[in-house]
Parts: structure tokens; sequence; C-alpha cells
């Protein structure tokens, strides 16, 4: 019979693990389960429920860091942060709403997952603003990686192996990782109506200019006009979205730079502090696409490229798109049946390179399909013989990647 | 297990047959693959091979497979923990000829190359396009040696290391296989993050082969100053006020009253002998100036004197030769020394301690050891001038050098911020990491059985 266990030290977590082992069990380890239906439907024989392995630890703003268990709600990291004009500055998601999950997850989720939002383009992944952790391997011993300075180059860097890993090599109990001041003011550049052709150029020309752009998104008419931003949804026309932030002086130096230097792709408008929060979280959390059943992808190719894969897509089946990263990033929405239109997907960035993941879709889609991009046979081997190092009996969320 | 194979008549048949006549077992071309930069005892291999393609890489590795013969990547030689020390022998693997820089996309504003291709190389080739390649150690490393050291520099406070500006590899693994870690696309969430394991592996995992690097738009303006401190406290406050409040400096450079005595004398300058800042900023001219303003209130209010400003290309190139060329101005401090470039990272808030103790060790020890530091990043480096001949001297130095490592460890620091494990830093792993070297020997054996790549280095399985 299926056994949920709860461990609440690290020690417990270790003799769950180790107790697994032994008895040739598997476990689903959940923290709030917001993003368990990420990845492949898991075939494990018991529940790992991490939710108690909770707390800020170790905080000093002044130091720029902070150590928190794994399972500590991600709404309760910003609101402490935010007590002290601090953020998590790679803008994690919360896609419960577009999973039809519930809550904010929990910081070893989002570090787990390597979920990363739209200043991506100026802050790094995830995985760049992990430090260091403790934690239990597959293989049920105490595992230690990195620390809470930000250079450390003292062997694997197995912290960095553990972001986008999704619980299949260990358990990480806790994480030390950045956090950056708050900007004084941010704001948004809109350029109304470029074509598809020409937005990745507009966006690559802002990330290009020394202005420090934090986010560039394209959003074609069709998934602007579901914004909560007025000016947006009333455009009736395409947005080209580019955020800038800042001390305030600065930050209005810049924007009258960039609606200058984009003018030739359209007419341009601008969003003050509060709309340019509302826009950007829509964009971080696809919120276009959240409360609908149709299946989502979620796609990485070269920023140049973006526009044409979505067309080889488009002209085969109908299909949105949300552009972010400077159109490096793309979600689209999608009714593909039983596979998802999986081939037609993947053979669309085929030429360019790039790779796709199925985030949103039933369990039986998913369990039928490579969830993740198939990779060549030396890195599948690679990656065997790496998840064997680390979870020899397949203990941990099996199936899942 | 190191019961490794030998380089003989064989294997120098099996080599030629890859690469022809670029393979030498010559005594000087040994030698010269048998030393860095660092005070470790030179270790020549007992061959030197130079491939100029991945394939011919991974027909190497195979053959070196066959026979258990130890295979040490070498770039530029520029290491400073004995990484390509060949202790065990083997096989020293020259990847200068690999030197071409292939597709560049300024569009997506990345760039791939070979690993022997330098970055000085590299932003000349970069010279017109409006982009460069930030990461900067101050020697000219080749690319693939700084990624396989997980190499960062003096403005990694605004551009990061070698782990942030990497988008993927083409290595070679000991089996010969190769392997290609991601495409171009930005974000790799396919599979577990092979490229940032093969980062800072330093050679024991794989052979870096080829990399797509991430490449940024050049600044607009960029200014520099120098400011003093009378006491090294203001100058880390500073410093931490800085970072705290979000300016997105470029590089901060903190300089000990001995380390800039040293300055001034190789470079004629005239800096006050206080703990002293360089720094520079870069942006947008109003973003500079702006900083420029911000970061002199700061030092003011934190007890700084004596600013001096350089927005002119020549005075800006004058200060930061002068910093650059602190190895040199060091070395001069003591004719016929060899320098011990020391190296510890600690968190901010615990830097003018950890610093002001080493400072205080150095002088009970009667070393000659100037200090500096990226403190943006909390990791400084002290020049030990030591006399080799001299086992008194090298005792106390390696006292000294304990004591501030194990005093950084305590800090929640680290023994390296930026030079690497080597062999130099083998005999802290355990103390930094505990039961954490377990797992590191894991995957070394999960993908090294053999043990042939660049045995000896990080960890021993």
């Amino acid at each position: 019979m299926a056994e949920t266990l709860r461990p609440e030290t690290p020690d417990q977590v270790l003799d769950a693990v180790n107790w697994a082992a032994d008895h040739g069990r598997s476990f689903d380890v959940t923290g709030l389960a917001s993003k368990h239906p990420l990845g492949r439907p898991m075939q494990a024989t018991d529940k790992l429920d991490l939710s108690a392995i909770n707390g800020v630890g170790l905080y000093e703003p002044s130091e720029l860091v902070m150590t928190a268990a794994a399972a500590t709600p991600l709404d309760d990291i910003n609101a402490v942060l935010a007590e002290n004009r601090q953020r998590l500055a790679f803008e994690p998601p919360n896609l419960s709403a577009l999973l039809g999950t519930g809550g904010s997850g929990t910081i070893g989720g989002v570090f787990a997952c390597n979920l990363s939002g739209p200043r991506r383009v100026l802050s790094g992944a995830a995985r760049d603003h992990i430090l260091g952790f403790h934690g239990v391997s597959g293989r049920g011993e105490h595992i230690k990686s990195g620390g809470r300075v930000v250079k450390n180059v003292t062997g694997f860097d197995l912290s960095k192996l553990m972001a986008g890993s999704f619980g299949t090599l260990a358990l990480m109990t806790d994480i030390s990782f950045k956090v950056l001041p708050v900007s004084e003011k941010s704001r948004t550049v809109l350029v109304i109506g470029v074509d598809a052709t020409d937005a990745p150029v507009a966006m690559g020309t802002a990330l290009k200019s020394p202005y420090e752009v934090s986010a560039a998104a394209h959003l074609p008419t069709d998934i602007a006009a579901t914004s909560g931003v007025s000016y947006v949804a009333s455009a009736g026309a395409s947005v080209t979205a580019i955020r800038v932030e800042g001390p305030g002086p600065s930050v209005e130096f810049r924007c009258n730079a960039l609606r200058e230097m984009l003018a030739e792709f359209g007419d341009t408008e601008e969003l003050h502090s509060s709309n340019t929060d509302t826009l950007w979280r829509e964009i971080r959390d696809v919120s276009c696409f959240a409360g609908n059943d149709k299946q989502v992808w979620r796609l990485s190719v070269p920023p140049m490229d973006g526009t044409d894969v979505v067309a080889r897509i488009t002209d085969k089946i109908d299909s949105r798109a949300l552009f972010d990263w400077g159109g490096g990033r793309i979600w689209l929405a999608l009714d593909g049946g039983g596979d998802a239109a999986h081939e037609t997907v993947r053979e669309a960035f085929r030429d360019c390179g790039g790779h796709a993941t199925l985030v949103r879709a039933s369990d039986e889609v998913r369990a039928q399909l490579p969830v993740f991009q198939p990779q060549s046979a030396a890195l599948t081997g690679l990656a065997a013989r790496i998840k064997d190092g680390f979870d020899p009996h397949s203990v941990l969320n099996p199936g899942r990647m | 297990m190191n019961d490794f194979g030998n380089i003989d008549d064989a294997v120098l048949a099996a080599l030629g047959d890859i690469v022809g006549d670029r393979v030498s077992t010559g005594k000087s071309v040994r030698d010269l693959h048998g030393r860095d930069l660092s005070f470790h005892h030179d270790t020549a291999p007992d061959a030197v091979v130079f491939p100029e393609t991945t394939d011919e890489v991974a027909a190497i590795v195979k053959v070196c497979a066959a026979h258990r013969v130890p295979v040490i990547p070498f770039g530029a030689g520029s290491s400073l923990e004995g990484q390509l020390m060949a202790v065990h022998g083997g096989l020293s693997l020259d990847l200068s000829g690999m030197n071409k820089i292939g597709e560049l996309n300024e569009g997506d504003m990345d760039v791939t190359v070979e690993a022997g291709v330098t970055r000085l190389q590299l932003n000349h080739h970069l010279h017109n396009t409006g982009l460069f390649f930030p990461v900067d150690p101050g020697a000219d490393a080749s690319l693939g040696g700084m990624a396989a050291t997980r190499a960062s520099g003096t403005n990694a406070v605004r551009y990061g290391t070698m782990r942030d500006n990497v988008l993927n590899l083409t290595a070679v693994l000991a089996d010969g296989s190769i392997v290609k870690t991601g495409g171009r696309a930005r974000k790799s969430s396919t599979g577990y993050d092979l490229t940032r394991l093969l980062i800072g592996s330093e050679g024991t995992l794989g052979v870096i082969c080829e990399l797509t690097l991430k490449l940024h738009a050049l600044p607009e303006t960029t200014s520099a100053a120098v400011v003093s401190f009378p006491e090294l406290e203001g100058a880390v406050k500073a410093v931490m006020t800085t970072i705290q409040s979000a300016i997105p400096i470029s590089r901060i450079e903190l300089l000990d009253e001995v380390q800039v005595g040293a300055v001034n004398s190789y470079s004629g300058l005239d800096y006050s002998e206080q703990p002293t800042l360089f720094l520079e900023f870069q942006g947008s001219e109003s973003a500079v100036a702006e900083q420029v303003k911000i970061v002199g209130e700061i030092c003011s209010d934190n007890g700084g004197g004596d600013f001096r400003w350089a927005s002119k290309q020549e005075d800006r190139n004058a200060l930061w030769k002068a910093r650059h060329d602190v190895a040199y101005a060091n070395m001069a401090m003591r004719p016929g020394a060899k320098p011990w470039f020391t190296d510890v990272c600690v968190p901010i808030s615990r830097l003018a301690e950890n610093i002001l103790e080493a400072r205080k060790d150095i002088d009970a020890s009667g070393l000659t050891a100037p200090i500096v530091g990226h403190v943006g990043d909390g990791n400084f480096h002290t020049t030990i001038l030591i006399d080799e001949d001299n086992t008194g001297e090298m005792d106390r130095a390696r006292e000294f050098n304990d004591r501030m490592v194990k005093r950084a460890i305590a800090s929640g620091g680290t023994c390296s911020g930026e030079h690497g494990v080597g062999i130099g830093k083998k005999e802290f792993m355990e103390l930094e990491y505990g039961t954490g070297v377990a797992v590191m020997k894991t995957i070394k054996r999960a993908l090294d059985p053999d043990n042939i790549l660049n045995p000896g280095k990080i960890v021993d399985t």
C-alpha cells in the first residue's frame, strides 16, 4: 500500500530515502505540489511530502544572500525580501494558474525546475542564482555543495546540476541563493503594431543597446488583447514591450533613448510602475494561457529564429504564441490531440536548434510523449550515468525526466 | 588505483596515425607543458600532442583509454593551482592549435569558438561589432581553459564568471565519445545541466573542445576612479553599500597599503599608501554620471578622500594598467622570488576582518605579501613572494596560507574563489564539504571509471 512520509528534519529525509532504498520503494516527491504536473507522470510506489522542511534561515540583507529550507513557500520568501526592499532577481514565475494547481509553490521547486521569468535576459536564470545547498542524495547520504559566497570554484558545481533536475538526483533540504535590491523605478516602452518578422529585430536592438533592458517580450494582437493593462489590451495591434529599471533619472533617460531608437518599428508608448508590474507579471506567469484546456509548449530557440519557428508550426496547426526573452522563449498553446503535435513542434526548429518542453497536457498525453526534448545517445548515456551515481536505486521521482 | 599505462612505442604509433608529426616527446616541449603560473613544482608529461580538431581529440582519448594513459588538457598554461601538472605522467593535450572562431551571431549575441582561442583573440575578432566577451582573468588564457577552471576576474561583479557566460559545450568524454551539451538557445532545460557540470571540472570529467559563448554589448561610456581610505573597514563598508544600492558597477578592486606602495614604485604613481579602491563604471552617459555621483558620496560617507576621476581614455588606461601590472609590481618588490598567488572568498560582511587578520599574520611571519581583492565578490588574493630554496620560508608561507584558508571556511567562505582546486587546494576539500566530497568522487567514477582524465586533480578516486 502506498505510504506518505512527511519528514520534519534533514535526518528524517535521510531515513526516508534509506528506508525506500532498503525496501525497493520509490518516492513521488512534493513540496506544495504546485508544479507536480511538470515533467512526465511518475511511477513511484509512495509519496514523500517535504512541506515540513520549511522556514527562512540565515538572511543577511547586507550580504545579498538568503538561506531557506527547501519547502519554504515562495510567497513567504518574497514577503521577507520585500520588507528589506530586495527580491529574487531572476523573477521566478508562479505557474499554478497555468497548471491548474494552487499556491505559490516552494523555493526548492523553483530551483529544482529551474524556473526563471522575463528578467532572465539581464539577470540570468534560477540556476545562476543558487549558491549552494544541503541535501540528501538517492544513495542515502548527506551532501553539501557550494556555500554562501558568490564565487566558488572548488570542484564540481553540484548546485547547478540540481537546478533543472526535477528532484531526480537528490533532495535539497536547504538552499542558499543570491538576492538583489528592488529597483527604485521601472518603466516599460511599448512599441505598437510591430509585425512578426520585425519583432525579434526590435527586441534585439533594445537588448543590444547600452540602455540595460531588463525584459523584452512580444505579444501578438490576440495575446495583447487579453492583458489587464488597458493600454496593451486596447492597442488593437501587436505590442512589443521593453522594460527598463533603475534609479529614476536614469530610467527616464533610457526610456527616452529607447523610444527614439525603436520609433522606426512603430508608435511608442510608455507604462509607469504599476502597469509595468501588472504586464510583466502576466508575461511571467503566462496568464494568457491560464484557465483553458489547450496544450502548452515552452520552446527555447535562437531569438532571431523564433518568428520563423512559430510560423512553421501555425502553418500546420492552429496555435497562439507569446514571445519572451527577446524572442528566444516561446510559450505556445495549441490543441494537438493525443500526441500534442510534438513532431510538428520539434520539426519546426530542427534546422536552427532549440528545444521544446510540453508544460501542460493531460497525464495520459504526457505519459506517452517525450515531454522533454529528446537528447543525443551520448548525452542520454551521460545523464544515465549521473542519475545512477546519485540515485542508483531509482528512489527519487522515477520516470519524471 | 594508480596503475596507469606508459606512453610506449605502440601508443606513440597510434597517436602518430591520428596526428602525424604533431606529437612530441622532446624534453623542452614536455617541460613547457609541465609548468604554469603557480608555485607548484613543475611536473612534465611524458609526451605532448597537438590536435587540431575535436575528432582528433576523440581519437586520441580513445587511444589513451585503451592503454590507460592519463590525458591532461593544456590551453595557455596560465592556471594557478597546478591543474596541468602531470602528477601521474601521461599525455599533455595541447589545444592551442584549435584556435578557430566559428559562427558569430550578432543578432543573438553569441559566438562559437574552439577551446584554444584566447580571450584577447576573441575580443580582437569582435572589434567593430559593438559586442565583447567580458570575462577577464588577467592572463590571456584560452577560453577552453577558462571554462575548465570556471575562471572569473575583475569584472565578475557585473558580468559574472565563465559559468554565467557559456551557453553550451562540445566535449570529449573519457571513452572518447563526443557530446554537445545544448544548442544556441539560451535555456537548457532538457535534462541535467551538463554544461555547468563540465565548467570548473578542470579537465577531470571531459576535454572541452568547443564552446558557445554569450556576448555582451559594449558600454557607451566607461569611467574610472581611485579613492583611498584611512582604514580598511571604511573601504569595505563603501563597497557593501555600493553593492546593496544595486549600482551596476563594473569593477571594484581593493589594494591594501602594501600593494599600493608596490604599484607606486613599479608604475611611477603617487597614490596615498592607504587601503585604496579602484572603481570602474560602465553604461550610458547619464547612467555613468549618476553612478559616479552616488558612489562618490558613499565613499566620502565612509571616510574616503583623495578621490581621483579618470574619464579620459588615456587616464583610465594608466589606472587599469597599474592594476593589471600588480603581479609584475609585486615581483619587482623582491627580484628573484617566486610569487604564490593565494585565493579565498568570504561573505562580504566578514571581508574586512579576514583581510586584517591576513595582514596581521603576514606581518608576524616576516613574509612579503601584498593584498589585492575583487571585493565586490568577497574574493581576495595575497601574493606571497617566496624563495623556493628556503625551506623555513616555504613552511611559513604554507602555515600562513593554511590559516587564511581555514579562517575563510570558518567564516562561511571557500578555499578558492577563482583559481580552482587543482593539486593546490585538494587538502581543503574535506574541510569545506565533508561528505560532499564523496558525491564528487561518485560523479568522477561514473564519468571516468578508469580515472584517465587529469587524474590527481580536485578529488582522488
